[in-house]
């Protein structure tokens, strides 16, 4: 309310809110008037360049010193092609010349568009052809193979006039400037469905045919993880054909590549082979190789593609035939020089061996018919034996049978014998034959008395004997019982043993072996009628006879030629891209390229299908409106410290002057750290940083003024801190007469008087000074 | 026509005035002295409130003007006319334009406010001298215009702050000439801070002896440098003394009247 009233009344505050409204318009207008003139010279000299927004349709550049035939060329092309066309020609940067040509409404059509660099591909001097037709989007970094896809779906979306391939991007003319956010939006969405992953190989483990892989991966992908879209979009989809007469090339470039002779060269002693050393050979010349040589007609010439283990080379031929090598000594080539003595070769011919190969293939196919025969004669041996398998085995089951029958009767047999035990007869007979003995000897006593008992001692002596024998019939009759226990024990051994071997030949199925062997007697019989081993061997004989008879030089000429040609087409071997919906992880993928390449050595990427260029006249006239800012707000930084230093230092600093009469001058400790606490707050500062803050806000909201990465709320903050450094230094910029100030106070004067009559009309002059002049009294 | 009660002011430690109790009766020429920095300039720079003090009391025409708001300060100051030492007048205004300053922002019509500045240019004579600006004068002519400025208000009070000490002798004379008019024909009421002994024993009803912002003492110019009661009045009877080489009280009693 005070601050109101203040408004109305006379004042002297008054005149500073005016000053600040006055500072901040004149300010403002300032800033804007140097942003604004910037902003329009920038704009003219663009538009001077690349004419105004939708004004051209094509841009030519040509090479400046062509220009004047170029320029006539294009006047002609399009008089021709494009009647009422216009032709304008631009400015020259960087040796190049441009020429603008703006089409009549019924020109601006796809198939015109996509057929520029025909249409004009005769100017010359051409360095490069591009549309600038608004409105209109690019969206760049589409993968060849996607062109087509993303094309055909963009030209279905509402506001989309066509789409078409543009060199390397896809460029969309729209119906109308109101549609550029929509489609945007559209196009932004269609991207975002769909992902390319690229598959890398590093050198050395390319595949030979990446298109083929390419295909496979994508089927793969659409098998294995249900994905509703894989494509392999390595090559340019354009041409069909074109993609298979490529891949077909790298199929027979590989088939080369295995078709010609390896030479293996051992290097001479001292001697150390590197990749890409070419060795020169005698060959079929009928001199030998000398050094300094330049190599003749009928030397075989050796390139090394690769250094094996000991540093042995292996090479290629460029030159001559394998045949003509025979383990000569070769000389280094260089400078197509010979040179000194390098290694001597040897070489393998897949040509020679797959002659070869034919030729042993033929032979045995020859000797299959017999082969037949002779299986089908086991075969029938073996249905005969397997047709005498059960008989034997009824035969061997009857014999165990027997054999147990008759292991049971020699117990049967021998059980009584077996049962027994003469061992206490015999300790009787011995017994008996030792008291026999006994008697003997008594006898003998007694035959030195009685003579008669001669007789007697014989008896007994001879029944002694027979005693004894009769002990060893015993003994023998307890080993005939063991034996016949042995054998039984042995026969039941033996029928057990037997028992089991005949369950193991009872489980084997004698009728199933014996279907086989019949099947497999009536296939030989149906081979043995079907194959014409006679024809096969011929045709092997043939193919033999027709395998391809190229020398090796002929060989690395023709894959060189393949390597030049599809390099043309795509780069061999360095990336795959698949082109799927976006729902698929690269991981996921993963496992599916190991498996289709056969390694790991791979890595994958995954890449945005296609990303909108930002149309390059709006990014220059964005970066314009920044720059028209950036000089917006600088300038008003600079108004609003001049405002501050011109104007409101001197009352900043008789707002000082005045506070440092009041202060009580009192010293200490306390006091200086209060005041230094206080200090940002004195009268004089927060005058200078409210007023900064203000202004310079103002200006910057009015003048449309922005720093890059600076927020706004710095802009008030920033404000604030020139305001705290003017005044803090305003008596050193405006130093106030103080003794006149004294004595307007002396007499009598107010403030405002004193500011208006005394202070101002000597402080700095500025607009303070100017918009006071009317309120002085003594001018 | 004015009291001072116990007027105290300090500057950080130092005590500039303290305690310091003084009246000017109305038609009198009071003159402060005593040595630098006793508080002199000070005490007199308080009546107007130039300073606020920080204690005590200033009644001026029966008005305690120590409380008054910013407006009625400046109308009291209106009818107090100041001479400064180093003239304070105002560059960029011509000497008429320096006298009239006051009586115009004080509300006068510019044609009366004219005339009044004529008549105060012409008392302090300086006619000749009216259009020229504060640098094109010399000093006295500088301080005559201070004084012109001070007396256009036809002030109740004048105070004088050293108005000579920044003039040569020559020019100095030219101020206390002026000054001696306006004491003793006009029967202004002044209060003087001057060093100038011969103002003082010549024109000064009373004098006021000051030291550490204190009054020492205070009387009639005879007294003070004839008998004096304190230190400073002793030195200054010597000063005077030596400065006349003449026996002080011849001079003193040429004074009574």
């Amino acid at each position: 309310m005070n601050f109101i009233k203040k408004l109305f009344k006379n004042t002297f505050e008054r005149d500073i809110l005016i000053l600040m409204l006055v500072s901040i318009i004149v300010g403002s207008v300032l800033a804007a008037s140097v942003s604004l003139t910037a902003n329009a010279y920038f704009s003219k000299t663009l538009a001077n360049l690349v004419g105004d927004y939708g004004e051209y349709d094509l841009i030519i550049n040509v090479r400046e010193e062509m220009k004047d035939d170029a320029a006539q060329q294009l006047q002609k092309i399009i008089d021709d092609a494009f009647p009422g066309a216009k032709l304008k020609e631009g400015p020259t940067l960087t040796g190049k010349t441009s020429f603008f040509v703006a089409l009549p409404e019924q020109y601006k059509t796809k198939k015109i568009y996509e057929d520029l660099g025909k249409t004009f591909g005769s100017i010359p001097g051409g360095a490069g052809i591009g549309f600038m037709t608004e409105p209109r989007i690019t969206v760049r970094g589409v993968p060849e193979g996607a062109k087509n896809m993303i094309v055909e779906k963009i030209s279905q979306m509402d506001g989309v006039k066509f789409a078409f391939r543009d060199g390397a991007s896809v460029g969309v003319l729209l119906t109308g400037l109101d549609k550029v956010a929509t489609v945007n939006n559209s196009v932004q969405s269609l991207l975002k469905q769909y992902q390319v992953i690229e598959i890398s190989f590093p050198v050395g483990s390319e595949p030979s045919n990446p298109i083929r892989l390419g295909e496979a991966i994508a089927n793969d992908m659409c098998q294995q993880l249900k994905v509703n879209f894989a494509q392999n979009v390595s090559v340019d989809g354009k041409n069909d054909d074109m993609t298979y007469a490529v891949s077909t090339m790298m199929e027979l470039r590989r088939f080369l590549g295995a078709y010609a002779s390896t030479v293996t060269i051992k290097p001479a002693l001292g001697v150390k082979l590197l990749k890409g050393d070419v060795a020169i050979f005698q060959g079929g010349s009928t001199a030998g190789v000398v050094s300094g040589q330049a190599p003749v007609q009928g030397n075989v010439i050796v390139e090394i593609t690769e250094i094996g283990p000991n540093g042995v080379g292996q090479g290629i031929i460029t030159q001559g035939d394998a045949k003509q090598l025979a383990g000569s000594m070769g000389y280094r080539l260089e400078k197509n020089v010979a040179s000194e003595p390098i290694g001597v070769a040897s070489y393998r011919n897949p040509r020679q061996d797959l002659g070869n190969a034919l030729n042993e293939t033929a032979k045995l196919v020859n000797n299959i018919p017999g082969f037949i025969q002779d299986a089908k004669n086991i075969s029938n041996t073996g249905i005969r034996v397997l047709d005498n398998y059960n008989n034997g085995m009824v035969a061997v089951e009857r014999t165990l049978s027997d054999i147990e029958s008759a292991g049971s009767t020699i117990q049967s047999a021998t059980s009584g014998l077996a049962g027994i035990d003469t061992s206490g007869l015999q300790n009787q007979i011995d017994n008996s034959s030792r008291a026999m003995g006994g008697l003997v000897g008594t006898l003998e006593v007694l035959k030195l008395v009685q003579a008669d008992t001669g007789g007697a001692i014989d008896n007994l002596n001879t029944t002694r004997h027979n005693l004894d024998n009769m002990k060893n019939t015993l003994a023998s009759l307890d080993s005939v019982a063991a034996n016949a226990r042995q054998a039984k024990t042995t026969i039941d051994q033996v029928v057990a043993d037997a028992n089991s071997t005949v369950a193991i030949l009872k489980s084997f199925d004698a009728n199933s072996a014996r279907h086989s062997l019949t099947d497999a007697d009536s296939r030989l019989d149906k081979i043995a009628t079907s194959i014409d081993a006679p024809a096969i061997t011929t045709q092997l004989s043939y193919l033999a006879g027709a395998v391809p008879n190229l020398k090796d030089e002929d060989i690395s000429h023709t894959v060189r030629i393949l390597d030049k040609f599809i390099a043309g087409q795509v780069i061999p071997g360095e990336r795959i891209q698949i082109l799927t919906t976006n729902d698929i992880s690269v991981d996921a993928a993963l496992p599916i390229v190991y498996r289709q390449a056969g390694h790991q050595n791979v890595a994958l990427y995954s890449a945005a299908v296609g990303v909108i260029e930002p149309n390059a006249r709006g990014e220059l006239y964005r970066v314009l409106s920044e720059i028209k800012a950036i000089l917006a707000g600088l300038t008003a930084i600079v108004v609003t410290v001049l405002f501050l230093v011109f104007d409101h230092t001197t009352v900043m600093s008789v707002m000082r002057r005045n506070r440092k009469v009041q202060l009580s001058k009192e010293t200490g400790l306390l006091v200086k750290v209060k005041r230094f606490i206080t200090g940002l707050i004195v009268p004089e500062r927060k005058y200078g940083m409210e007023v900064g803050a203000i202004m310079l806000t103002a200006m910057f909201i009015l003048a449309g003024g922005g720093i890059p990465y600076f927020p706004w709320i710095g802009v008030p903050i920033l404000g604030a801190l020139l305001g705290l450094i003017v005044a803090s230094y305003c008596d050193k910029i405006s130093p106030v007469a103080t003794e006149e100030v004294v004595a307007g106070e002396a007499l009598g004067l107010s403030y405002d008087e004193i500011m208006r009559e005394i202070v101002i009309p000597s402080a700095r002059p500025g607009l303070l000074q100017k918009l006071n002049s009317r309120k002085m009294k003594f001018n | 026509m004015l009291i001072i009660n116990n007027l105290s002011k300090r500057f950080g430690k130092v005590k500039a005035v303290d305690g310091l109790n003084l009246t000017v009766n109305r038609g009198e020429t009071v003159v402060l002295m005593g040595p630098s920095g006793c508080g002199k300039s000070t005490t007199i720079r308080t009546v107007n409130r130039l300073i606020d003090p920080d204690a005590g009391s200033i009644i001026f025409a029966g008005q305690d003007i120590t409380g008054l708001g910013q407006e009625e300060l400046r109308q009291v100051r209106k009818r107090i006319g100041f001479v400064f030492q180093q003239f304070n007048l105002i560059g960029r205004l011509t000497a008429l334009e320096n006298v009239m300053l006051g009586l115009v922002m004080g509300g006068m019509e510019r044609e009366v406010a004219y005339n009044k500045a004529i008549v105060a240019i012409d008392k302090v004579g300086l006619s000749n001298f009216r259009d020229q600006k504060p640098n094109e004068l010399s000093g006295g002519q500088q301080q005559r215009v201070g004084i012109a400025r001070a007396l256009a208000y036809e002030p109740e009070l004048m105070l004088w702050d050293e108005p000579t000490a920044s003039l040569d002798p020559i020019l100095v004379r030219e101020v206390l000439v002026v000054m001696e008019e306006l004491a003793k024909y006009r029967a202004s009421t002044m209060v003087v801070v001057t060093h100038e002994l011969p103002f003082a024993l010549h024109v000064a009803d009373r004098i006021i002896l000051m030291d550490n912002g204190r009054v020492v003492e205070e009387g009639v110019p005879s007294k003070v440098f004839v008998k004096p009661a304190s230190d400073i009045g002793q030195r200054y009877k010597e000063l005077i003394e030596y400065q006349m080489n003449t026996n002080a009280l011849t001079l003193a009693g040429q004074k009574v009247a």
